[in-house]
């Protein structure tokens, strides 16, 4: 039934489409394939007259069948966005969109367009059961764009102002005055009994409301202080942690220091070979980073032996003081992996006089 | 494994949940209170007992205030809040208090408390004296959105109890009231229409089910049903319409039909006129 009513449409209007834009090749191809399936299914007897090639690549069409969908859209997009107007009594817009819609659908050929006719068909349906229930009121219909004229009249709406016509489905033009609504709500103030709402002969006592206010606000802030607390105590906890990690350092390179200068207090101790470690030239690094706070506390000294080399030893308590500062010296030490090592053969050191802190404790 | 698809499972579910959820929300933020039971008589008796009449008087005082300050607002006024920051321990005197305060309201302001919602014990204040045209300007000039929910009441009640938002905002849009627009005089209207008309239990905005586009329909709330006079209402439209209110014959039916269970006597009135045809 469908493909006959097609088929009689196609001889009408079917010919000049096909040389439409995308009409090319791969419909030419796709009618060959076609028409072999014909063939081979036997031919329906009312397609034999017209070619069934112009046929599929007509219902295949892409650019025609955008044109459809695009078509529908438009016409649901109306349908939505004029919904109040088409319900009107006083016209005909619901019929004259449904004979749009019967003319599109005539061209109508695959499922995709055909959803798009049957959304637009529920849309109407929704419509016109609306109208239907307008018809159920006995007595007047209402009309609530004849309500709104009505009601910008009592408004009071100046209509000489602008003398442009009611524009359709817009606002009507007119100069709406400021107490417009005021004056609505004073007439329609005595179809509510509503208890008038109590208010403070004196109006109320404004002044007390900040205080609980503020009292929250204090509240609030104090968990925020307990928090900025919590912050700094914890970054000092971290510095300190560092901090005591260098100062416990120091502190056993010292005990190092003491121990060894006290297992033998006559010789001294050789500035090399007390700071490097053999194994490890970042360790060896550190050892001199660390030892130089001994010296910089004046806890530890450093002097030139007969060989012109640098020694260290540990200063007494008494010691301390006497040193002041205005004796102060300083020099830099640097180090390479390459002098490192030559220190290395040059001291002839074997084994580190600081054990790595890491084998002695944790940390 | 199980656990997950279980996970996914609940997870689906409770969006639907969430989503039917904020409908609720919207349409009012009662909660239950489960700290509050209802007291026996005979509990109440036992308290009452305890305390001087004095006592209960300056309670039931207190509670009148609480009620006159809350309502400023017109939003409704849940028992859950009276309890908890008026009455307090004297809960177990409950029953006795609300009476007393009803009587109070009655007898002393002529208004009415009621209870409007009696699973969740919201209350609110309707003014028991009918006002006179034109004697409310000499009070206290009368709030402008009043006029807005007349509109909107109107459209809904001569549409038949229910209409379609779109018909409401169209109709606005031509009282120069746009819902995408700021308002010079409502502000964000779509807001006072959709949340302070509704929460003041003024309007109902429902989502209709099975719609694409999301699609919501007005009703009257719970407060409209007390508070609006429909003869009033129909009296204010005919004079609108230069019209006589009889003529809308199943309006002026709705109208003057005993105010008890109106729902009842709408669908009553569409079946009488389906067989009349």
């Amino acid at each position: 039934m469908r493909r006959a009513s097609r088929g009689g449409d196609e001889s009408g209007t079917g010919t000049p489409r096909q040389n439409g834009v995308s009409g090319g090749r791969g419909g030419a191809r796709g009618a060959v394939a076609e028409r072999g399936d014909a063939a081979v299914g036997g031919g329906d007897d009312d397609e034999a007259g017209c070619s069934p090639a112009d046929m599929q690549d007509e219902d295949n069409d892409p650019a025609r069948r955008r044109e459809i969908r695009s078509k529908y859209r438009d016409l649901i997009n109306s349908v939505q966005q004029n919904r109040e107007d088409m319900l009107s009594p006083t016209n005909n817009k619901l019929t004259d969109v449904l004979e749009e819609a019967n003319k599109l659908f005539a061209e109508v050929r695959q499922a995709r367009e055909a959803a798009l006719d049957a959304q637009l068909l529920v849309l109407a349906t929704d419509l016109g059961k609306e109208k239907a229930s307008q018809l159920h009121a006995e007595g007047s219909a209402f009309d609530p764009a004849a309500f709104a004229e009505h009601l910008l009249s009592f408004m009071g709406l100046n209509r000489l102002e602008e003398e442009d016509e009611d524009v359709e489905g817009g606002a009507s033009g007119g100069y709406l005055p400021q107490d417009a609504w005021q004056r609505v709500a004073n007439r329609a103030q005595c179809c509510f009994r509503t208890a008038p709402s109590f208010h403070y002969m004196m109006g109320s006592f404004l002044a007390e409301l900040p205080p609980p206010r503020q009292r929250v606000e204090r509240q609030r802030k104090a968990p925020g202080k307990e928090a900025k607390r919590i912050m700094p105590t914890q970054l000092k906890r971290m510095e300190e942690s560092h901090q005591e990690a260098t100062e416990k350092e120091v502190e056993r390179i010292l005990g190092y220091l003491r121990s060894y200068f006290f297992d033998d207090p006559t010789s001294p101790i050789s500035y090399y070979e007390f700071v490097i470690d053999p194994t490890s030239f970042s360790r060896s690094v550190e050892n001199i980073f660390h030892t130089s706070f001994l010296v910089r506390d004046g806890l530890a000294k450093m002097y030139l032996d007969n060989h012109k080399l640098p020694c260290i030893a540990p200063v007494e308590e008494g010691e301390v003081e006497a040193g002041g500062a205005s004796n102060r010296q300083q020099c830099v030490i640097s180090i390479s992996p390459k002098s490192w090592k030559e220190l290395i053969e040059a001291f002839d050191i074997t084994e580190p006089l600081i054990q790595a802190p890491s084998t002695q404790h944790t940390e | 494994m199980s656990q997950r698809k279980r996970a996914s499972n609940t997870q689906s579910s409770q969006n639907k949940g969430v989503r039917s959820q904020r409908w609720e929300a919207v349409l009012g933020d009662d909660e239950d209170d489960p700290s509050f039971t209802q007291p026996s008589t005979s509990q109440v008796q036992k308290g009452l007992d305890r305390l001087t009449p004095a006592q209960v008087d300056l309670k039931t005082a207190e509670v009148v205030q609480f009620i006159f300050v809350k309502d400023q607002k017109k939003f409704p006024i849940r028992r859950a809040d009276i309890v908890k920051h008026v009455v307090k321990e004297y809960r177990n005197i409950y029953p006795e208090i609300i009476k007393r305060v009803g009587r109070v309201f009655e007898t002393v302001f002529g208004l009415k408390l009621v209870e409007i919602d009696s699973k969740n014990h919201v209350y609110i204040l309707i003014n028991k004296l009918e006002q006179l045209e034109g004697e409310s300007l000499n009070m206290s000039p009368s709030n402008p959105k009043t006029g807005l929910l007349f509109v909107i009441l109107s459209i809904v009640f001569m549409k038949g109890g229910v209409v379609k938002e779109s018909m409401v905002w169209n109709t606005l849009k031509k009282l120069r009231v746009d819902q995408g627009e700021r308002h010079e005089i409502f502000g964000d209207v779509k807001k006072v229409v959709t949340d302070e008309f509704v929460r003041q239990r003024y309007l109902e905005y429902v989502r209709i089910p099975h719609t694409e586009p999301l699609e919501f329909e007005f009703r009257w709330g719970q407060r409209a049903d007390m508070e609006v006079s429909k003869v009033k209402l129909l009296e204010f439209i005919g004079q609108l319409h230069e019209q006589d209110p009889q003529s809308w014959t199943q309006q002026y039916r709705d109208a003057t039909a005993p105010p008890a269970a109106p729902a009842v006597v709408t669908s009553a009135n569409t079946s009488a006129s389906v067989s009349q045809r």
